[in-house]
């Protein structure tokens, strides 16, 4: 009897613990990335317009909120602001999830706003489940989760050709017709009648279709049948929860795919190895807290990770501030960036550590592989190896300045209006950057360039400046100095040019420096005004033009350093001062976002 | 469809210091050359960190490789046109400059030429008349303006670099069978034989107000 009481209890307790809570309860377990946003200090100033604005809820949004939304506040679509909202993301190899749970006070204003919601039989007992599109929305109680689960379009592409080809059917671009070589050329595209047989792209809609079908159930059966949630799962999640901040961060960086790609090798061909080495990322966990205080935002977070990873960094950060450095970087400098670390310490803690786990494989590849690496150890003079690479640098950006390059100029003879090209000076805009690196082995480089320049003419050396001629994009040259143990490239002339040995006067401050040495490993400085409304988004890749959209329009600076790297965790606090006094719930969420599109 | 992308070269190019020459010799019977040049050799590092990216804007950026090959299908598809020969193409992908020139037989079937071959291409927009419709030759008199695909995209850009704009040019010029006895605009400068003329007007302007570079030149019989 006792025992059927306590196990009555248990269940009770397994029950309640799983959906008897928050909105926590209800992020799936597959999710890698979880913003929690307390809506008390957060959200309640923020209409849903503006929040559907933002890139973290993009995911989802588009086919969700129409002009149900307009002039309403989070509260008057249901929300209850006792809950936190939680946006959470993850990517496996076959998908991605993305979505958003939290809590309900009011479940009609709620249809009112996600009017396109309708509801469909619910397989999972006492859920309601409403579906718009592809979006999902599923109710338990006073609970919501909001999920779009979508297959990767690689692999999906992946099982469309193999299908496709499997059927005996040609390249799906290949038009026998198009085809130049063949005497029927047509160049006039012709239409396909064949209406009997799926074409490529209706096969890999179906494909699609599918899967995604096939997924989204994995994963509700797991959280609504199996009752496995991240809350419960995680408990560094767990704890994160009970933090007093404004929000709070998660990455599991453990199951991070992104990350996990760079195993890929190891993972198809040498399992046992890669679970030897996942075992190194056991436990690396990234949280953070988000807090809210006068005209200013603060991020601070943290790295977990196990022992064996945690000797490796502990002896990667055991490295002494290059003040060199600070030589070369303007106090007024639009932004810059340090990093700071021992290589030759981390390569001997990595070499102890790793070359155990690789000596285990019997696979005659590896063990080859590992043989040339410990004949490397004992035969490179590894005190020149790590004396001309010793692990300190720095970024700078010193905004956007026009700089010399050459142009093809057409001429005219004014008397019979015949023309030719010569070759003129001209000026372009370019965002001027400067790279340095520590070094006490200045004869290395110096014998490399030496080399260079007698291999291509484009390789010039001024003085003590070395000159890379039309380096970038075949017009602009690249400066390369070799001074005070260090080694910089830039593409700043006035740099390269009035200031080889430095700002002097004007290098950056005494009390800056004094910071920047007392940072452990990362230091960095951003005045958004000069970084982000200046940045040419023509010289940024795709995801990058996003992120630096997210923040235009945005004043303010932001700084960040790491603290101290324990065998368990390394600490880092990213500051966002501003001087507006709009609604700091408002800046939070523009945080939010900013660190929304450097994880995605 | 493959290469619908293309068409995001034209406002790519307005987006930048282009130079335009559009070189126009005629004879007497209608038939001529035409020389077509595009010059982006001052805005290299603006077009080439452009093409080094994957997309822009939501839209795919091509290739360098991929451009070079379009020029040469449009190359083969003009060949094809009726009234068509001796077509030449030439790209600097270095200084990023474009030639056409070819020869044709009337004015009227080089414009339908080029319009066949840019629909055959399958470009996500199609080509009409109007848009590739810029000069005609009609009893001893040429009338000349800027092809409507370039105005339109010249419009669109408001907010562009207005010193790119003031460096870029579009020069028109116009080496006529007979002596040219007058001309429309008072900006078009005329050989002391009378037989060229050439119109030069910055970009600037021209996207202010693409009807300065409009002109006729009226010949004797």
């Amino acid at each position: 009897m006792p025992q059927k009481f306590i196990l009555a209890l248990l269940g009770l307790f397994n029950v309640g613990f799983s959906f008897g809570q928050g909105p926590e309860h209800h992020i799936p377990e597959q999710a890698v990335t979880v913003f929690s946003i307390n809506n008390q200090k957060v959200l309640s100033n923020i209409s849903l317009n503006e929040l559907i604005s933002y890139d973290f809820m993009d995911e989802i949004h588009q086919e969700l909120f129409d002009r149900s939304t307009e002039n309403k506040t989070l509260e008057d679509a249901g929300m209850d602001f006792n809950k936190r909202l939680n946006v959470f993301y993850g990517k496996t190899n076959y998908y991605e999830l993305s979505g958003f749970t939290f809590g309900i006070s009011n479940q009609q204003n709620l249809f009112q706003a996600l009017d396109d919601f309708e509801a469909v039989p619910s397989p999972y007992p006492g859920i309601q489940l409403y579906r718009s599109f592809f979006n999902h929305l599923l109710i338990d109680k006073n609970n919501a989760l909001l999920i779009r689960v979508e297959p990767l379009e690689d692999y999906v592409n992946q099982l469309t050709d193999s299908t496709w080809y499997s059927r005996g059917n040609l390249p799906p671009f290949y038009n026998e017709e198009e085809d130049p070589d063949n005497p029927d050329y047509n160049p006039i595209p012709q239409e396909n009648n064949e209406i009997n047989e799926k074409n490529y792209y209706e096969l890999r809609d179906s494909l699609q279709y599918t899967l995604n079908q096939e997924y989204l159930t994995i994963i509700l059966k797991d959280l609504y049948v199996s009752n496995n949630n991240l809350f419960r799962k995680d408990s560094n999640f767990r704890d994160l929860l009970t933090h007093e901040a404004a929000g709070v961060f998660f990455m599991d960086n453990s199951r991070n795919i992104d990350r996990a790609k760079n195993l890929w090798y190891l993972k198809t061909f040498l399992p046992t190895l890669y679970l030897d080495v996942q075992d190194l990322y056991e436990g690396n966990i990234i949280t953070g807290d988000l807090l809210l205080l006068d005209q200013q935002i603060q991020f601070n977070l943290k790295a977990h990770y196990g022992d064996a990873l945690g000797s490796i960094y502990t002896s990667l950060n055991d490295a002494k501030f290059d003040k060199n450095i600070s030589n070369y970087i303007k106090k007024n400098q639009a932004a810059y960036f340090t990093y700071n670390v021992n290589l030759r310490n981390a390569y001997e803690k990595a070499f102890e550590v790793i070359v155990p786990i690789l000596s285990k494989t019997k696979d005659p590849e590896v063990s080859y592989d590992l043989l040339m690496v410990k004949l490397a150890n004992a035969l490179i003079n590894k005190d020149a190896l790590f004396d001309a690479a010793k692990g300190s640098m720095f970024i700078t950006f010193g905004g956007i300045e026009k700089v010399k390059t050459k142009r093809i100029e057409f001429f005219y003879d004014e008397v019979t209006f015949e023309y030719g090209e010569r070759e003129a000076e001209a000026e372009e805009d370019m965002p001027i950057f400067t790279i340095g690196f520590s070094t006490k082995r200045q004869d290395i480089p110096e014998m490399v360039l030496e080399h260079l320049s007698q291999v291509t003419s484009k390789f010039q050396k001024q003085g003590d400046l070395w000159v890379y001629n039309k380096a970038i994009f075949e017009a602009a040259p690249l400066y390369l100095l070799n001074k005070k143990d260090l080694f910089i490239l830039t593409n700043d002339s006035v740099l390269a040019k009035q200031y080889p040995d430095g700002y002097g006067k004007d290098r950056l401050s005494k009390k800056t420096l004094k910071g920047l040495k007392n940072s452990g490993s990362m230091a960095g400085y951003a005045d958004l005004q000069a970084l982000v409304n200046k940045f040419p988004k023509e010289f940024l890749s795709g995801s990058n033009q996003a992120l630096i959209e997210s923040l235009r329009s945005k004043s303010g600076t932001m700084h960040m350093h790491s603290g101290k790297t324990s065998k368990n965790s390394t600490e880092v606090q990213l500051t966002y001062d501003y001087t507006e006094s709009l609604n700091s719930g408002k800046y939070l969420l523009d945080l939010i976002n900013t660190l929304y599109l450097l994880n995605k | 469809m493959k290469f619908k992308y293309l068409f995001f070269l034209i406002p790519l190019l307005f987006s930048s210091c282009i130079e335009i020459i559009d070189d126009l010799t005629l004879n007497a019977d209608g038939s001529g050359t035409l020389k077509f040049t595009v010059n982006l050799s001052s805005s290299k590092i603006k077009v080439n960190s452009i093409l080094a990216l994957d997309s822009l804007d939501g839209q795919r950026v091509p290739k360098l490789s991929e451009i070079e090959a379009k020029i040469g299908q449009f190359k083969s598809l003009l060949l094809q046109q009726d009234g068509i020969s001796n077509v030449k193409t030439e790209f600097n992908a270095v200084d990023l400059i474009v030639k056409l020139s070819v020869d044709f037989k009337s004015l009227n079937q080089l414009q339908e030429g080029i319009q066949a071959s840019l629909n055959a291409m399958n470009l996500n927009k199609k080509v009409t008349k109007e848009d590739v419709q810029w000069m005609s030759w009609e009893a001893g008199t040429l009338k000349r303006t800027m092809p409507e695909i370039f105005q339109q995209e010249l419009k669109r850009y408001e907010n562009n670099d207005i010193s790119l704009l003031k460096g870029g040019s579009y020069a028109c010029i116009s080496r006529l069978p007979g002596q040219i006895l007058k001309t429309s605009n008072n900006n078009c400068k005329i050989n002391p034989s009378k037989t060229a003329a050439m119109l030069r007007i910055n970009t600037f302007d021209l996207k202010n107000e693409p009807s300065i570079l409009e002109h006729t030149l009226s010949t004797s019989p």
